[in-house]
């Protein structure tokens, strides 16, 4: 265990730093108290009205499991790794074995999209009532904009039907 | 075979080898306060290296006012920042709050410990490595180091209530233990070839011939590995995700200021400085190299040896973030769980086939060819069903007013 203490006194003197580091800090730094504003969240000089996010996108959560999956790999890799050359063709095709199961799962997580971070190509618009379709429609008068519009690609779709009943056109 | 790795095994520092008594005591509190001095000392000159060269390459100037080509501007802005007011957000959690900068400094000092500065000395009938510490388990030490440093990020940004530092942290957390696994999985090729976790075994098997280096013997693609994930980790350009300024302000540390925000400051820099350091000792034989055979000086060759190949990789360092924009997060995760995870793996396996014998090795990399097709098809299939759950509508159909006949089977649950 000696081969620790060294460690051990590095410790010590890293904490050592930064707490002296933190008492030189409130030495000198200045006393007075922070206004509202100060120690409100740091939003650009906005007053913040809108709580920080509680919920975070599933996938972040998802990698942390995956991780894990790897992670423990990486644990039993070590020491299979340190006494390798005793082991010989034995612990070669172990670990071929173990790194194959591993790379199936890997395989499936990955066809499953599960490692896809690209943005969902959603195309939805968030205000379906307004678009500029409509509002081009109200300010010319014109009720039909596209009739004349650009053609229409899905050919199941008739262009007078999908105009037709678009919403928003002024009463 | 067997046999070779052994005598490798029972290393360790000499110093201790007659246990602990007070001038071995005196001498690693001296190797101590030299290390944590030096750290500081060439934290602060990255700092400056940093900024007058990414200054040359943008043709500025850069600092040049404090001290002799402004080499004394980073300890003008450290006392600067010891002046300034120590806010805590109203919203935060105080406790964690304070504790998270302990968090991050910490592990980025004692990752340095293992790191084999240069040879082995001795001084006034004490014969020592020049290096803090040697335990048998150098290399767990490292990664549980860069593990515990996720925490200081993660609690920061948690802790400090505000929306850019949370999200800067999550962000953090995730792309740290992404490249964390590629990270592992190229060195325990290091610790495979070598059969020991102890830094100074991994450096002196590659003094023992020439071009031994574990970048060399092991195929380039475990250094490159090693070297990508290990700016992910340190999470410098072109993976600051964390702190993209352009959306996140400063990432996990925008709450922070005084000397809070020093601290984390100092921990990126360290981390980098210990970082390159490590990738030395890992991959480029650490303190080997040529010595001419001047007397008394032999002790310090290595040391110069072991500093220039750092310095070149903190060059590298400066230069990836003056030359390279910003990855994208969905661009960042891809790199590191499809193709440095996979490749890691698949490298490991034929390092691991060769060193048993040439066939072997043969066969496994015509496994690993196999598997890497089966991979690229599964990439294909993912990127298939991807797709097939975006609604993309056709130009000039309203989507929300698509008649039931026209909606692709796909497409009915994402609209509902």
């Amino acid at each position: 265990m000696d081969q620790y203490l060294p460690i051990l006194v590095l410790i010590v003197l890293g904490l050592l730093f930064a707490a002296l580091s933190f008492v030189g800090s409130s030495m000198l730094a200045p006393k007075k108290r922070p206004t509202a504003a100060k120690v409100a969240p740091y939003e650009c000089g906005i007053v913040p009205d809108i709580e920080p996010p509680s919920r975070f996108p599933v996938r972040f959560y998802l990698v942390a499991m995956i991780f894990i999956i790897f992670d423990i790999e990486i644990v039993f890799l070590y020491p299979w790794a340190v006494v390798f050359h005793q082991l010989g063709t034995f612990g070669l095709v172990e670990i071929l074995v173990f790194a194959g199961i591993v790379f199936v799962s890997f395989l499936y997580l990955v066809s499953n999209g599960a490692l896809s971070w690209a943005p969902a190509k959603h195309l939805e618009r968030a205000m379906p009532s307004r678009t500029s379709d409509s509002t081009i429609a109200r300010i010319s008068g014109n009720p039909d904009p596209l009739a004349s519009g650009p053609p229409v690609a899905s050919p199941d779709v008739e262009p007078a039907a999908a105009a037709a009943s678009g919403p928003g056109q002024a009463a | 075979m067997t046999g070779t790795a052994l005598p490798l095994l029972a290393a360790g520092d000499p110093l201790f080898a007659h246990g602990v008594d007070l001038a071995v005591f005196v001498i690693v509190l001296i190797k101590v306060v030299v290390v944590f001095a030096a750290l500081m000392v060439s934290v602060m000159l990255m700092i400056w290296f940093e900024r007058k060269v990414i200054s040359d390459m943008q043709s500025r100037i850069g600092p040049n006012r404090a001290g002799p080509f402004g080499i004394m501007q980073t300890l003008a802005d450290g006392i600067k920042l010891f002046f300034k007011e120590d806010l805590i957000p109203e919203r935060s959690d105080r406790v964690v709050f304070k504790l998270a900068p302990y968090l991050t400094i910490l592990p980025a000092f004692l990752a340095f410990a293992i790191v084999p500065v240069g040879g082995v000395v001795t001084v006034a009938g004490h014969t020592f490595e020049l290096q803090l510490a040697d335990p048998p388990m150098g290399i767990l030490f490292l990664l549980a180091m860069s593990a515990i440093g996720v925490y200081g990020v993660m609690l920061a940004g948690w802790s400090s209530g505000s929306k850019y530092p949370l999200l800067g942290s999550v962000r953090a957390s995730a792309q740290m233990i992404s490249y964390e696994a590629a990270l592992g999985l190229s060195v325990v090729m290091v610790v495979l070839v070598t059969g020991s976790l102890s830094t100074r075994a991994i450096v002196d098997a590659q003094a023992l011939h020439a071009w031994q280096w574990n970048a060399v013997r092991l195929g380039v693609v475990p250094f490159l590995i090693f070297f990508v994930a290990m700016v992910a980790e340190t999470h410098r350009p072109p993976f600051d995700l964390t702190e993209a300024e352009s959306e996140l302000v400063g990432g996990f540390h925008t709450e922070y200021s005084s000397i809070r925000f020093a601290l984390f400051f100092l921990a990126e820099f360290m981390n980098t400085i210990t970082m390159s350091a490590i990738v030395v000792t890992l991959f480029l034989g650490g303190p080997d190299g040529p010595a001419p055979h001047i007397p008394h000086t032999q002790w310090l060759w290595p040391i110069l040896w072991f500093l220039g190949k750092t310095i070149v990789f903190l060059f590298v360092f400066v230069w990836l973030r003056a030359a390279l924009p910003r990855m994208r997060y969905d661009q960042l995760m891809d790199l590191g769980w499809k193709r440095l995870i996979p490749i890691s793996l698949g490298w490991l396996m034929m390092v691991a086939g060769f060193v048993i014998d040439a066939w072997w090795g043969l066969a496994i990399t015509g496994g690993v060819v196999v598997a890497g097709a089966l991979m690229m098809r599964a990439f294909s299939i993912g990127a298939a069903r991807e797709s097939e759950r975006a609604i993309i509508p056709p130009v000039g159909v309203r989507l929300w007013q698509r008649p039931p006949a026209t909606v692709a089977p796909g497409h009915e649950e994402s609209e509902a």
